[in-house]
């Protein structure tokens, strides 16, 4: 039970180091990015590797995070950090919208509307000219997401989904994961539960959406697209399913491969596409599998002290 | 007398063309230790997939302590307080024993969801309390020395087992076992008596097994219910069951398995 | 009154091509029970198939059309070997199905962006397209005439182009041949039997495998049949897959998924609710109705149309 505490702690360290150590303005630009994705990934990975709902879509709320902070901010003068919340609780609004008929059916169900999902949000956007200013996007952003500003996002909402999944709440996601009508016999009303882990996960979206368009000044509908949906699931698929600190080190190792090399970026895609498929034939436990990077003394068969997430 | 704890009247379940429950109809009394037995494909778990509301009912009615359960959702009627166990296992593969019993334990030892975000406030006591109970119902199944293995590789006679103390865990009233003993050598289902009347006897539940291996529900069940093709043919105690001349035919009609 | 047919004509004609595409997917779906992103890359693959036939190597339409379906079908056969069968014959899980085979679709979609280039390419004119005149009113007369010869002094009030007629009757003729091959000839007594339990279709001694290569084959054909009709409508490129195939997937679910005559109802309603959105409403709505009726569809009736209710064995 120290651990939780200690965890803390340590996230806690980590972000004032990363927030206030001077850095250069490559680097710190890397930094914001890598928080913002880790943000997007931790919400995917809460839906598809703990809860075992493949989605499609999930651009779709980072979208909507992003447009709600900045029409927010621009056209009715809101400060920014309500914006930004707003775009989180936003994207919750649209994936319960979605989530109350599919959370219940299997999932294919809302792997297909969540396709659907994503495409439709690109329409609004795009035909929403008064609001939206649509394809064109919306420029001249203020740049609220510094540096700190980034990193703080990240740090609590990451203790914040680390200590989810060490909490009854945890056990639920998996238990539908794994077995949804062994769940549901034991008394778990699934398709509730799916829904708040869509909830939980569209919300982080829709953050880092916001956090994006402050980090970007700009935003418009083409950065929301299949390419983004497909690197979240990516990214979650390669870290292993099931894993948080699985998913916290592809984000980082794609992000920055990614960076690195910049010149063969009209591959990303394919290789998005290859990696997907690769892993899942021939190594489909990703990196980490379903264990956490300090879980890797346990799991000997046999006798072992009792450990519990 | 104890009222009953469980009523089925006269239920009927048909899939397509296959009239799979017909007319069944017996009580169990709060605090018995019954059985549910008849040849393969008689319709045995079908009967408890339509008390648990798996199935939707075609007609008649299941009272579960003194209400009916037939328009509740599943997971509605194993809140009123029934546990059970399944025929071809259904653990959380992927996760630790321990957790697999704690999943179940935790429903009664709760917190909020602002605790479970901050670990603060009643998170840590009542996981301590949780695990503490996990630990003892894995202890009473034997299997208190495995808590940290992936239930996955346990050996398959104590994945039973871990589904047994899983569904303890849920503090029933009513336990409903699914062929605890299927592919069991006779010391195990020995064992497996033995922890059935233990658990019986200590936790004062009413528990009602599925076999359709006659000895274990012969030496420990004084109340049996037998069908056959979906309908009732005998009820009564174990000597009763024993000299039914349906029950006899049933079972050893064109040369099966022999009693 | 007249844009209203109009409008239900052009329906069907796209619906027919959606309920092609949407029974390929289907049919795979009722077998493995796991929705095949990669779908539309057969599609696309089709077509490409096609336009370098006709434009490469000169061929004619029948043959570039044989050339696309054998292509399409031994992609689809390849994949299903290479991709999903490690998958399926490691887990019955079908999340792992569902990410591979999007990531089988991102692959094939994006092979051809890096290699051939993601321009739109007009595929030639193998197909007429002069528009035929179903009704017409002659000039002052209150009757219609239907199917006029000469639209001499004629008013056309309603009329399809041949590409739309000639689009509508392939795909029946496909559809029919795919009910004949379902309901007369062994394999396809053997695919609905594994429709309805895989492992028991098994078990009876149906070679499992190969059936699942010859369904995978099957939707491939269809889709890449489907394809050209996409690609001579709305130009091809590496992309015609994906939306494509978001439309087809919504039929199926609205006519049941895993329901055969459902995807064919679902693609045909699909494609009329999308005409008569861009007839009456406006062309930027169509899409968008698409995914309302997929809300509709899994608020009112999850299971569709004609769905099955799959319910795992407990």
């Amino acid at each position: 039970m120290k651990k939780s505490l200690l965890g803390a702690l340590f996230l806690a360290a980590l972000g004032a180091a990363l927030a206030y150590v001077p850095m250069d303005y490559y680097t710190e630009g890397i930094l914001m990015l890598l928080c913002i994705n880790m943000i997007a990934a931790m919400g995917v990975s809460l839906l598809t590797g703990f809860t075992g709902i493949f989605t499609l879509g999930h651009a779709a709320y980072m979208a909507m995070g992003a447009y709600t902070a900045a029409i927010l901010i621009m056209n009715y003068d809101v400060p920014w950090l309500p914006s930004v919340l707003a775009g989180g609780v936003l994207a919750a609004a649209l994936a319960w919208v979605v989530g109350v008929p599919t959370m219940k059916l299997t999932g294919d169900y809302y792997a297909i509307a969540s396709l659907g999902l994503c495409e439709a949000i690109r329409l609004v956007i795009e035909n929403w000219q008064s609001v939206t200013r649509g394809a064109r996007g919306i420029p001249g952003i203020d740049p609220y997401t510094t540096r700190a500003v980034a990193v703080w996002f990240f740090v609590i909402l990451a203790l914040f989904m680390f200590n989810l999944i060490y909490s009854r709440w945890g056990r639920y996601f998996r238990a539908c994961r794994d077995d949804v009508t062994a769940a549901s016999l034991l008394g778990f009303n699934t398709p509730s539960i799916r829904l708040v882990s869509l909830l939980i996960s569209a919300f982080y979206c829709g953050i880092a959406g916001a956090l994006l368009g402050g980090y970007l000044s700009f935003i418009q509908p083409a950065m929301f697209d299949m390419m983004k949906s497909t690197e979240l699931t990516s990214l979650v698929v390669f870290g292993g399913l099931g894993s948080m600190s699985g998913t916290l080190l592809a984000t980082g190792i794609i992000t920055l491969i990614t960076e690195l090399f910049r010149p063969i970026s009209q591959y990303r895609m394919l290789i998005y596409g290859a990696v997907l498929v690769m892993v899942m034939v021939l190594r489909p436990d990703g990196l980490l599998g379903s264990r956490e990077i300090w879980e890797f003394r346990r799991r000997r068969a046999g006798a072992g002290k009792e450990e519990s997430r | 007398m104890n009222a009953p704890i469980l009523e089925i009247l006269n239920i009927n379940k048909s899939f397509g063309g296959v009239h799979a429950v017909k007319d069944v109809s017996f009580k169990i009394e709060q605090g018995e230790l019954a059985g549910l037995i008849g040849p393969n494909g008689a319709g045995k778990t079908t009967v408890f997939n339509l008390i648990t509301n798996v199935y939707p009912i075609d007609s008649g009615d299941i009272i579960f302590d003194g209400l009916s359960t037939i328009r509740l959702k599943s997971y509605q009627v194993i809140r009123r307080g029934i546990a059970r166990t399944f025929q071809n296992l259904r653990l959380f593969g992927k996760s630790t024993v321990l957790d697999n019993v704690m999943t179940a334990a935790q429903v009664h030892h709760t917190y909020g969801f602002t605790e479970s975000i901050t670990h603060l406030g009643r998170w840590r006591r009542r996981e301590e309390i949780a695990r503490r109970r996990s630990m003892e119902f894995l202890e009473r199944v034997g299997l208190a020395g495995r808590a940290a293995q992936t239930a996955g590789t346990l050996p398959y006679g104590m994945q039973r087992r871990l589904e047994i103390a899983r569904a303890l865990a849920l503090e029933p009233i009513l336990l409903l076992l699914d062929e605890p003993a299927a592919g069991m050598n006779p010391e195990e289902v020995a064992d497996l008596n033995k922890l059935i009347t233990g658990i019986h006897r200590d936790l004062e539940l009413t528990i009602l097994v599925i076999e359709h291996h006659m000895d274990l529900i012969m030496q420990i069940c004084p109340h049996i219910v037998c069908v056959n093709f979906g309908a009732k043919i005998a009820e009564g105690g174990p000597d009763d069951i024993r000299k039914n001349p349906e029950v006899l035919k049933a079972y050893l009609g064109d040369d099966e398995e022999a009693i | 009154m007249a844009t209203f047919l109009q409008q239900v004509v052009n329906g069907l004609s796209l619906g027919s091509v959606y309920a092609l595409i949407a029974v390929g997917y289907s049919l795979v779906y009722s077998i493995l029970l796991f929705s095949n992103f990669a779908h539309g890359g057969f599609l696309v693959v089709g077509g490409y198939a096609a336009y370098g036939m006709l434009n490469s190597m000169g061929m004619n339409i029948w043959a570039a059309g044989a050339g696309a379906i054998m292509a399409a079908g031994v992609v689809a056969i390849v994949t299903e070997r290479m991709a999903y069968r490690p998958i399926r014959e490691r887990t019955s899980a079908t999340l792992y199905l569902l990410i591979a085979s999007m990531g089988v679709s991102i692959v094939i979609e994006n092979v051809f962006v890096v290699t051939i280039g993601g321009r739109y390419r007009a595929l030639p004119e193998v197909f007429p397209s002069q528009p035929i005149v179903l009704a017409a009113r002659e000039a002052g007369e209150a009757a219609l005439r239907f199917f006029p010869g000469a639209a001499e002094g004629l008013t056309p009030l309603l009329t399809i182009s041949a590409f739309d007629l000639i689009s509508l009757g392939v795909t029946v003729v496909f559809l029919l041949l795919l009910q004949m091959f379902l309901m007369r000839t062994r394999w396809g007594l053997a695919i609905r039997a594994a429709a309805c339990d895989l492992r028991t279709a098994g078990l009876m001694g149906v070679n499992v495998n190969l059936l699942i290569a010859i369904v995978f084959f099957v939707a491939g054909a269809l889709a890449a049949v489907g394809g050209i009709f996409l690609a001579t409508r709305y130009t091809l490129y590496p992309q015609l897959g994906n939306m494509i195939t978001t439309k087809a997937f919504v039929a199926a679910v609205i006519g049941g998924l895993g329901s055969l005559p459902g995807a064919v109802i679902g693609g045909i309603l699909l494609g009329l609710a999308e005409m008569l959105t861009a007839g009456f409403i406006s062309s930027q709505m169509r899409d968008f109705v698409v995914f309302a009726l997929l809300i509709a569809t899994l608020i009112i009736k999850p299971s569709g149309l004609f769905g099955r209710d799959i319910r795992d064995k407990v």
